[in-house]
């Protein structure tokens, strides 16, 4: 048998499995595994040839279950989301060896199950984005929903809780997707990507919109879309550090391959546009693409309020993950492309930013934004990596994540959706004064007292950030690099493809290059300097030589602002956060509490024969239905 | 003490006429851009507000009322100054931005007024801070305001107003009257002493008994600066 | 077009906005003045402030940061100017459009945001937490109007809009086409100026005037000239959206002009709202105009 290059891949990447799960214990381990993820890397760099020109490379592994072919390739599309789950997968991991890992240990923390834990996500991702039919796709997104379940879980306490709480959403997730392949099954006879592409054009209305809800809900789950969202936040906040910022990165936006997979490239836009929700002037189209501007406003307003770093950044990933699919909804050449290129954008930024955080806390021994201030003294280089990050999240020019926001605008300003654009642009405004209150209240500001002697992150976890910033920036300068594959990408979904350069994009209705957008912001900047530098030498003051009212200031009083931050803003909208999503969650659970007591006092009466014969009149029933 | 000891200055002459009309055009904006921090202490503060407004308009001269001691040039003292308050104005003067300019407004500034006999008021604000410029009145009207700041233009623009020089060049002399008033421990958070290094001032009276008698208990006041600190090896915790 | 004339709009650009806005800064204060019944500054005091500022003996710094927001809040502005068309010139306008310079115009204020939070001082944090709140009140309309300006015109690329409006003449003049657009983007411009009764942030009584605080010297001449950049950018991308632009200069000015007196004559009338009375002003009234405004352009 000739070993595919897929194959090679899935092969290296189940050997880095091994390695972790074998000698995981030792310190070289994440060396070791780090170097072996970046063999991975190349194993993947040497089919580019998907990701520039597009084609599939399948694996020679395939076998027949129950009369189902079941196989795996790659195309475009995985090959992209392959990049990057890789990519992280190497920096976080990276992130993670020498010093953060010495210091895990030291708190009590198991390395052996962590390095596992990653290679085991990595792993399971590869199989999932290498699934050729929908029934691959479903063994590939179990086994991804309870490997993240193992990372989240690690660190105990409140992170298995919120574990516990993810995995209880995944399942339910999982049921759908099951109960949405039961249905293509029974519409089409097969769940071969082909046949199911042939069936939806003669399944019924009713059926599909069964299907959209099924597929949408259950892979909408895993990308934190409203209103399941509530788990994501704290399961990513929870997780170790390095863990976080690859989860952070890249697990959540498998539901995106998923639903790009199955509602785009299965069923269709057009399709989709055409369920007309009854006695409403909107489609089901509609419907994903204001559940996905409340994916975005909801959490981000959410992430304003959080007083832990880790948790204002985790409640960011999913609203950004909203500006994915609302380009994606759009499915205009921008739209898709705005989308997906927000894909790759979203994972470098918040890497980096988780990275910059857990940096923060291997320093300080916290995140709570109310215990930090004045850093930049101290860890300069953290602080630029988390000011980079934060450009990018917040999608300012020049980092990357301008690019990406400003192709989801121009889809929405084409398309003549004002009250989308709209709410995508109050997502952006209230990412900034949230992102601003992150590096403000851990950066800025005074320095306390007990942090005086702090040093600057190791290289070890230095390095790795670096590398995210300089992607990051090189990313915004030059977005026809990862334009290149978003290309391929959309012509694999069948999507419309922009036309890009390597600054940008061209379009008759307003281009952008960014390459002159930076050049000349930097000649700004460069301007601005030296009619700064050119008048007068300053003098640094100690931050106690401040302005106070003529009050003399002290190092034992705290002169600083962080605490409601936002206070004017929250004065008007503190009344609007109610809860409500926490309210409805808690009230699934507890009807289901007072049912299971119901079901659990009769099943104490009733004896077993009856049940026996009841449950199998009903399986009989529905089959024969 | 700044107007009596005044000591002579020999000013470099600078040969390049360039640099000299470039002087004169810094000299001229100077004087013409006063922006006025009000430490409104006494009664003579309701003399200001018809100084600015409609009736004399002082921004006409260029002179708009700022908040913060940072972006002032001219340090108003409307009225007698207590203890307690010296000390406030004292931190207010040393975190002004050079060139700034000290105008006593009222008599009590001058000599204590009707609070020369209050143990707790001072008497005599040149002993604390040099001070360019008294109006004297009790209190002075809008008239005399904008006239005395007029003069204090005339002197900018002439180059003669530079007595926040003397605060750095006499350190240890006002010093020494801060310190019979507050006590030894007397520190404020500006380091006047590096300040007076980082313009060329230090002089043979900017250092003396005082100043080694504030070293002695000084909380330290150097600027944090940024560092990598990799080599650091500090126990964290 | 050749390198050389490229490089000659790029600087005249910038240094045409600084003087234009140092003439606005300038007819700020006298409506103010007069407004008040007095006679105001003269001619050359914005001038004369910037040059006192940078020729300050102290120049206090509160680190690197600090120097670098200022760096950044000047060089914004630069760049966005090149990105703003005025009469025969263009720049760069054509390569990002309307949404790229609305972005660019946010970097001076983050950048003095993060210069702001090196001061350590509360008062200036809490300026800039009541500036960005500010901005996410001014932005929602400002968006709406943009979107349907951009939507009328069918390009976000300013010299087409402009373009499009000078070639129909007055009746196809923003304004006219588009008058509740205009209305409402007049009030989130008033707003975005952060002049009375909007200047929550600044609230000189309050947080002692919040951002600028700690701001001496060169920093506080650093702002003076952002000053004048915003004049400048805020009227003129009014004028080039609603106002046709300007064939000539003498009737670009002219519109900027008449367009950046209107806030300000109204500005120094009030005192000042409070922060949620600000949003809720903001969220109401313009957003209301705009989309209504925007539901007639559909």
């Amino acid at each position: 048998m000739i070993l595919t290059l897929l194959d090679e891949l899935l092969l290296f990447s189940g050997v880095t499995l091994l390695v972790a799960l074998t000698i995981g214990r030792g310190l070289a381990a994440g060396w070791m595994v780090t170097i072996l993820y970046g063999g991975q890397l190349l194993a993947l760099t040497k089919m580019a040839a998907l990701g520039y020109e597009g084609g599939t490379i399948a694996s020679s592994l395939s076998f027949e279950v129950m009369g189902q072919m079941l196989n795996w390739r790659f195309d475009a599309l995985s090959w992209f989301f392959a990049l990057i789950t890789l990519g992280s997968a190497l920096l976080s991991s990276w992130f993670s060896c020498g010093a953060w890992e010495r210091d895990y240990i030291k708190q009590g923390g198991n390395i052996w199950l962590f390095h596992t834990a990653m290679a085991l996500n990595v792993f399971t991702m590869l199989i999932l984005l290498a699934s050729g039919d929908l029934l691959s796709l479903f063994i590939g997104w179990e086994l991804v929903s309870w490997a993240g379940f193992l990372l989240m879980a690690l660190a105990g306490g409140v992170a298995t809780k919120a574990a516990m709480r993810y995995i209880t959403y995944a399942m339910a997730g999982g049921m759908a997707v099951f109960g949405g392949l039961a249905l293509v099954y029974s519409a089409s006879g097969s769940l071969q990507l082909e046949a199911v592409i042939t069936a939806v054009e003669q399944i019924s209305t009713t059926k599909l919109w069964l299907l959209v809800i099924l597929f949408g809900g259950g892979f909408g789950i895993k990308m934190g879309l409203l209103p399941f969202h509530l788990w994501q936040a704290p399961a990513y906040a929870e997780t170790p550090g390095p863990g976080s910022a690859f989860l952070g990165a890249i697990s959540s936006r498998m539901g995106l391959f998923a639903i790009l997979l199955v509602l785009v490239k299965l069923f269709g836009i057009v399709n989709i546009d055409n369920l007309k929700v009854p006695f409403t002037l909107i489609d089901a189209r509609d419907l994903l693409a204001w559940l996905a501007v409340l994916t975005i406003i909801l959490p981000t307003f959410t992430a304003m309020k959080q007083n832990d770093a880790r948790h204002l950044l985790a409640w960011h990933g999913i609203g950004q993950g909203g500006y994915m699919l609302l380009g994606i909804v759009v499915a205009d050449a921008m739209g898709g492309a705005g989308g997906l290129l927000h894909v790759f954008n979203h994972a470098t930024y918040q890497a980096a930013l988780f990275m910059a955080v857990t940096a923060v806390i291997y320093r300080t021994g916290t995140s709570d934004l109310n215990k930090l201030g004045g850093l930049v003294v101290r860890m300069p280089l953290s602080f630029m990596v988390l000011l980079i990050g934060i450009i990018g999240l917040a999608g300012l020019p020049p980092m990357n994540g301008f690019v990406s926001k400003w192709l989801v605008y121009r889809s929405l300003l084409n398309q003549g959706m004002p009250l989308l654009f709209l709410a995508a642009v109050i997502g952006t405004l209230g990412t900034i004064l949230s992102v601003y209150k992150l590096i403000h209240n851990i950066f800025l500001g005074q320095l306390r007292v007990e942090h005086e002697h702090v040093a600057e992150a190791p290289w070890s976890m230095m390095i790795p950030m670096l590398i995210l910033s300089a992607i990051i920036f090189i990313t915004g300068l030059m977005p026809g690099i990862p334009l290149e594959w978003i290309a391929s990408v959309l012509q694999t979904v069948g999507l419309p493809v922009p036309q890009y350069t390597l600054g940008g994009v061209e379009s008759n209705s307003g281009s952008l290059d960014m390459i002159w957008v930076i050049g000349v912001l930097f000649a700004g900047f460069g301007i601005g300097a030296v009619i700064f530098y050119s008048a007068g030498r300053s003098k640094r003051v100690h931050q106690l030589d401040n302005y106070a009212g003529g009050h003399f200031l002290s190092a034992d009083v705290r002169y600083q602002y962080s605490d409601n931050f936002y206070a004017g803003l929250m004065h008007l909208i503190g009344g609007w956060y109610r809860g409500s999503f926490l309210w409805l969650e808690r009230s699934i659970t507890s009807m289901i509490e007072f049912l299971s007591l119901g079901m659990q006092g009769l099943y104490r009466r009733a004896n077993a024969e009856f049940y026996l014969l009841s449950t199998a009149l009903f399986v009989i029933a529905w089959a024969v239905i | 003490m700044s107007s009596i000891k005044q000591i002579p200055v020999v000013e470099t002459k600078r040969t390049n006429p360039l640099a000299r009309v470039f002087d004169d055009l810094v000299r001229f904006c100077r004087s013409r851009s006063l922006f006025i921090l009000h430490y409104c202490t006494g009664c003579g503060a309701i003399e200001l507000p018809p100084a600015m407004t409609s009736r004399f308009d002082m921004e006409r001269l260029g002179i708009q009322p700022m908040v913060s001691p940072r972006q002032a040039d001219i340090l108003l003292i409307t009225g007698y100054v207590s203890i307690k308050t010296l000390k406030r104005v004292i931190l207010t003067y040393e975190q002004m931005g050079s060139p700034k300019y000290v105008i006593g407004i009222c008599s009590c500034t001058v000599n204590g007024g009707m609070y020369w006999q209050s143990y707790a008021t001072a008497k005599k604000l040149d002993e604390y801070m040099p001070v360019d410029l008294y109006i004297a009145g009790c209190m002075p009207r809008p008239e005399a305001v904008i006239t005395g700041l007029q003069q204090l233009m005339d002197r900018i623009h002439s180059g003669q107003a530079n007595s926040w020089e003397d605060y750095y060049r006499n350190y240890d002399y006002y010093l020494g009257n801060q310190q019979k008033l507050f006590g030894e421990n007397w520190q404020t958070p500006t380091d006047v002493i590096t300040e007076a290094k980082h313009y060329d001032l230090l002089s043979e009276g900017t250092l003396g008994d005082h100043t080694r008698l504030l070293e002695q208990h000084q909380k330290p006041l150097e600027a944090l600066d940024m560092r990598l600190g990799h080599e650091l090896k500090e126990p964290r915790k | 077009m050749s390198a050389t004339e490229l490089l000659i709009e790029l600087t005249l650009m910038p240094l045409v906005a600084f003087i234009v806005g140092m003439m606005m800064v300038l007819m700020m204060r006298r409506i103010a003045a007069r407004l008040q019944r007095r006679v105001g500054p003269p001619f050359f005091q914005p001038l004369y402030d910037i040059v006192k500022l940078h020729s300050k003996r102290t120049q206090v710094s509160h680190g690197l940061i600090h120097d670098i927001g200022i760096v950044m809040a000047m060089g914004g502005y630069i760049a966005a100017e090149t990105l703003l068309p005025v009469p025969g010139m263009n720049g760069i306008a054509e390569k990002g459009g309307i949404i790229t310079l609305l972005y660019l115009m946010m970097i001076p204020s983050l950048g003095l945001a993060l210069g702001v939070g090196q001061c350590a001082n509360p008062n200036g944090s809490i300026g800039i937490a009541r500036a960005l709140t500010a901005m996410l009140a001014y932005d929602i309309p400002l968006v709406i109007v943009v979107f349907g300006v951009a939507y009328a015109a069918g390009t976000t690329n300013l010299i087409d809009i402009i373009a499009t409006q000078q070639a129909g003449g007055f009746e196809t003049w923003g304004v006219v086409e588009m008058p509740l657009l205009a209305i409402a983007g007049l009030v989130a411009m008033h707003a975005s100026l952060g002049k009375q009764p909007f200047e929550i942030y600044i609230a000189p009584a309050e947080i002692a005037t919040g951002p600028m605080v700690e701001m001496g010297g060169k920093y506080l001449g650093g702002l003076f000239v952002m000053q004048c950049f915003q004049l400048y950018t805020t009227s003129v991308l009014y004028v080039s959206l609603f106002l046709g632009g300007g064939t000539t200069w003498f009737d670009f000015l002219l519109k900027s002009f008449l367009v950046l007196a209107i806030p300000v004559s109204i500005a120094y009338l009030f005192p000042r709202y409070r922060t949620e009375d600000l949003l809720r002003l903001m969220w109401k009234w313009p957003v209301m105009l705009g989309l209504i405004g925007i539901a007639f352009v559909i």
